[in-house]
């Protein structure tokens, strides 16, 4: 299986652009005291990392091992912020309001992370490009659901964008004013949320990114 | 959209009563999803799930234009023409339509998703599908005879054009007893329904459903590069079904007339019929090797999701006599 060179590009492009700018975020929030969510942009940082590189072989560079291990632990990171909420834990501006397509975002990693070795030790050369699927796999019937959560999460946060930015993003839930990064002078926890709708569409370009991915598995 | 007009929008945006009625549109008008906008973001993302399948490799190669001349085959002329012109057209610019192509369709779900673009995104809809329909699935095989329930007539790109209509975000009978009621009135979109289980009904007893071994064929191809368990599924269900094509189709059509006039009986029975339809779907789909969605070849998910998604809109929400 092997897409044009310049789509795989544009796509790892993508991924990267999204890491780099969340990146950002990380440094933005913590500078102007702006809150953010800082595990799915840190994800984010290291999806797009990582994604690049399956994406490009050009761009890889950790083995698939420690990448495993990586979102693995994300994983566990997010099923416990899952937990959490469930048991109705105050919410915090600094972390995932919805951790579960985070979990699922690090799963689909895991998978692929999984997958890809086993189909790249033949070609071990060109990323995503070479033959890479999962329908050979015995656990091929993960491959579709993964993609369509991923696109249905697309789609909710595509509902969620809006023309303006939400109230719900302007101040941070009652009662919560622990300031998560630091706390230096003019701190405080009302601060409006740093960039929502851009968080938003790197939510979607991520998505796309990973979902296009676990198509080219199929 | 910048991060600075995000970011500067919000900071300078007043404080009380516009920011207590974001809040509620935020509480009521985002977060709320009535059962209308969760069928909306339902073709949405088939819609996605199209675009990203445009882009898989093997759509910027021969095999795709190739596929839509196929669909030439045993249509009349002045059907088959434009389909050839056009097949011919992607096969000299294959990369560059085909990115195109691909493009629009992710621009369609996300256009759906998107509140300030709704219309505008199913109205394109019904334009792209009714081009597609007739450009790339040769009008489903219908006036081929090669439409068969079974194979994914009446074409799955036109029932992207017909829910685009019954989601309309419009209230023409806002009592209407299901969804697809409310854009169109109740007695045109029970029409519609009518007319498309009746005809997948009558496709199921043509001969390209009803002829020896036929049905037994389909299941065989759904099953050519499928994965393991689901090539089980299908050459199974072809071998118990070899010898008793007729029997089959003819029940196939049974079931297929009995969903379709149940939309005229009392909201129970149509809620047995909703639910034997989403089955029926659900079959064609596993027959149809889940639209061959393994194969690399597919460029949507074929008529069982779809079908399934018109059903659920015309589920009943109130009783009749309620309405």
């Amino acid at each position: 299986m092997g897409g044009p060179a310049w789509l795989t590009a544009i796509f790892a492009a993508a991924s990267l652009a999204v890491a780099v700018y969340c990146a950002g975020r990380l440094i933005a929030a913590r500078r102007g005291h702006r809150p953010t969510e800082l595990d799915t942009d840190g994800a984010h940082v290291i999806m797009g990392v990582a994604m690049a590189g399956m994406l490009v072989s050009g761009l890889r560079t950790l083995p698939s091992a420690i990448w495993e291990v990586v979102f693995a632990a994300g994983a566990a990171w997010f099923s416990y912020r899952m937990l959490q909420s469930r048991r109705g834990a105050q919410p915090s501006p600094w972390r995932s309001s919805h951790p579960l397509p985070h979990l699922v975002e690090c799963a689909a990693m895991v998978f692929m992370f999984l997958i890809l070795p086993s189909a790249a030790a033949g070609a071990a050369t060109s990323g995503m490009s070479m033959t890479m699927t999962a329908t050979e796999s015995r656990f091929s019937f993960l491959t579709l659901p993964l993609a369509l959560y991923l696109f249905g999460y697309v789609v909710w946060l595509g509902d969620r964008v809006t023309l303006h930015a939400p109230a719900s993003a302007l101040a941070a839930p009652t009662g919560d004013t622990r300031p998560a990064i630091g706390s230096g002078p003019g701190f405080a926890a009302t601060q409006s949320y740093l960039a929502p709708r851009c968080a938003a569409i790197c939510k979607i370009t991520m998505g796309i990114t990973m979902g296009y991915m676990l198509i080219l598995m199929l | 959209m910048s991060e600075s007009l995000a970011v500067g929008h919000a900071q300078t945006r007043p404080a009380g009563r516009a920011a207590a009625a974001d809040a509620a549109a935020d509480a009521v008008g985002i977060a709320a999803l009535d059962a209308r906008r969760k069928l909306q973001l339902a073709l949405g993302v088939i819609w996605v799930l199209d675009g990203i399948l445009q882009f898989q490799p093997s759509m910027f190669t021969k095999s795709f234009p190739d596929m839509l001349a196929a669909s030439a085959h045993g249509n009349p002329g002045v059907v088959a023409g434009p389909i050839t012109w056009s097949a011919n057209l992607i096969d000299h610019h294959v990369v560059v339509l085909n990115a195109i192509f691909a493009t629009i369709q992710l621009a369609l779900g996300l256009g759906i998703a998107w509140r300030p673009t709704l219309r505008l995104a199913l109205a394109a809809s019904i334009a792209w599908s009714l081009a597609v329909w007739w450009l790339g699935e040769g009008l489903g095989g219908i006036l081929a005879g090669t439409a068969s329930p079974v194979n994914g007539a009446p074409g799955p790109v036109i029932l992207y054009a017909i829910l685009a209509v019954l989601l309309w975000p419009a209230d023409r009978d806002p009592g209407a007893p299901s969804v697809a009621g409310r854009a169109t009135g109740r007695r045109p979109a029970q029409a519609v329904w009518l007319v498309l289980w009746g005809s997948l009904a009558a496709f199921a007893l043509l001969p390209a459903s009803r002829a020896p071994g036929v049905i037994s064929d389909m299941l065989t191809d759904g099953a050519d590069g499928a994965p393991a368990w689901l090539a089980w599924i299908d050459t199974h269900a072809a071998s118990a079904l070899s010898h008793h094509g007729l029997a089959a189709s003819i029940v196939l059509a049974v079931l297929l007339a009995l969903v379709a006039v149940a939309v005229y009986l009392p909201a129970p029975a149509l809620r047995a019929a909703i639910v034997l339809a989403v089955v029926l779907a659900a079959a064609v789909w596993l027959a149809q090797g889940m639209g061959e969605l393994f194969t690399g070849m597919a460029t949507d998910p074929e008529s069982g999701p779809l079908l399934a998604l018109l059903a659920l809109a015309f589920w009943p929400t109130v009783t009749r006599k309620e309405a």
